[in-house]
């Protein structure tokens, strides 16, 4: 997957669990506050992300640092390269 | 839809002599009987404690459900209440009930529930409230924005042990278009983690007594359906609580479309 395919699939599976609009999702979103997600949802999104991308990430610390979206993203293509070279 | 049979939709304002009528007397009529309640409450309280032994929230619960009584009392000359599936050995106790919000008024009309002794989940705003924030903690309400997820857990916990249910809007605000917003996971988790039955409730009508950002009441039916308990276990694995998400919003979405016809 390209990193291109990767946000696009991010989005379109918080768009759709969260019910969100996609046009309203960029890099720069925070997820609290434009997106209205809170503490609990931070849950859902990680089971939501490790079905659409077959990982487990729920014990990886770094998921408490995310405030935005392109955080999410970065971290997404930094955890599918890392399984990718077999780390 | 008002006694006369007249439908009134929630973007309508009613002029009526009855519409009228109804905001010249409601208003007056509900803010004396919450001063007469403060009043009243005390002595109530301490009379209730005595003869009946029940723990203070129980007592609480049971006073501001006769308190939502009486706010329906009041409006009765001018709204149609009707209850759906409101029979209360069909309804699941402890449960923990999810109902869709449309109005400042839904949680006043939660007295047409058969079951008194139910905590709220509430936002952290309405325990601003003066006149109301003393109740709703007496009541052991639920400010799900101030507690941690555990500590809502726990408290949900302890109305369960004592036979209780809790009560949340999953969608957090009010609807501004009468649609379903998304669902919040709380209830859900709570009814997963708590093996608590999920008892979904869809109400109508209290958009057209008072939609979101208006004063001018007008009369409206508002119709309380409950739907068939949703178990918690028939959802396994970590995602069981969205997957139950899932289902109740989609049940709650039907039957609101029936309602609206």
């Amino acid at each position: 997957m390209t990193d291109q395919e990767i946000i696009e699939l991010v989005n379109s599976s918080l768009a759709e669990e969260f019910e969100l609009e996609l046009a309203d999702m960029t890099a720069e979103t925070t997820i609290y506050d434009d997106l209205g997600l809170d503490s609990l949802d931070t849950v859902d999104m990680v089971i939501v992300l490790e079905g659409a991308f077959s990982f487990k990430i729920r014990e990886e610390e770094a998921i408490r640092e995310i405030r935005t979206l392109g955080d999410i993203h970065a971290f997404v293509i930094g955890k599918k390269r890392q399984l990718e070279a077999g780390l | 839809m008002n006694k006369a049979g007249r439908v009134f939709s929630r973007n309508q304002r009613v002029y009526s002599p009855s519409a009228i009528l109804m905001n010249l007397t409601v208003y007056p009529l509900i803010v004396l009987w919450t001063l007469l309640g403060i009043l009243l409450f005390p002595p109530a309280f301490l009379g209730w404690k005595l003869v009946t032994r029940w723990d203070a929230d129980r007592i609480m619960r049971h006073f501001i459900w006769i308190y939502g009584r009486v706010w329906m009392l009041i409006l009765s000359p001018f709204v149609r209440f009707e209850r759906q599936g409101l029979d209360q050995k069909a309804l699941a106790t402890p449960a923990v009930l999810v109902v869709n919000h449309l109005s400042f008024f839904d949680t006043y009309c939660m007295a047409m529930l058969p079951v008194f002794d139910i905590s709220f989940a509430v936002r952290a705003w309405p325990f601003k409230m003066f006149f109301y924030a003393f109740f709703m903690r007496l009541a052991s309400y639920l400010d799900v924005e101030s507690f941690t997820y555990t500590q809502s857990l726990q408290a949900g916990d302890q109305v369960f042990r004592k036979g209780g249910s809790v009560l949340f809007f999953p969608e957090g605000h009010r609807s501004r278009t009468g649609d379903l917003q998304r669902f919040y996971s709380g209830a859900f988790r709570m009814a997963v983690e708590s093996k608590i039955p999920v008892v979904p409730l869809c109400i109508t009508g209290t958009d057209t007594l008072l939609p979101p950002g208006r004063y001018w009441l007008q009369p409206a039916k508002i119709v309380l359906r409950a739907l068939p308990a949703v178990s918690p276990s028939r959802f396994e694995g970590p995602a069981a609580h969205i997957l139950m998400r899932k289902e109740v919003k989609q049940m709650m979405t039907e039957n609101l479309e029936e309602l609206r016809g």
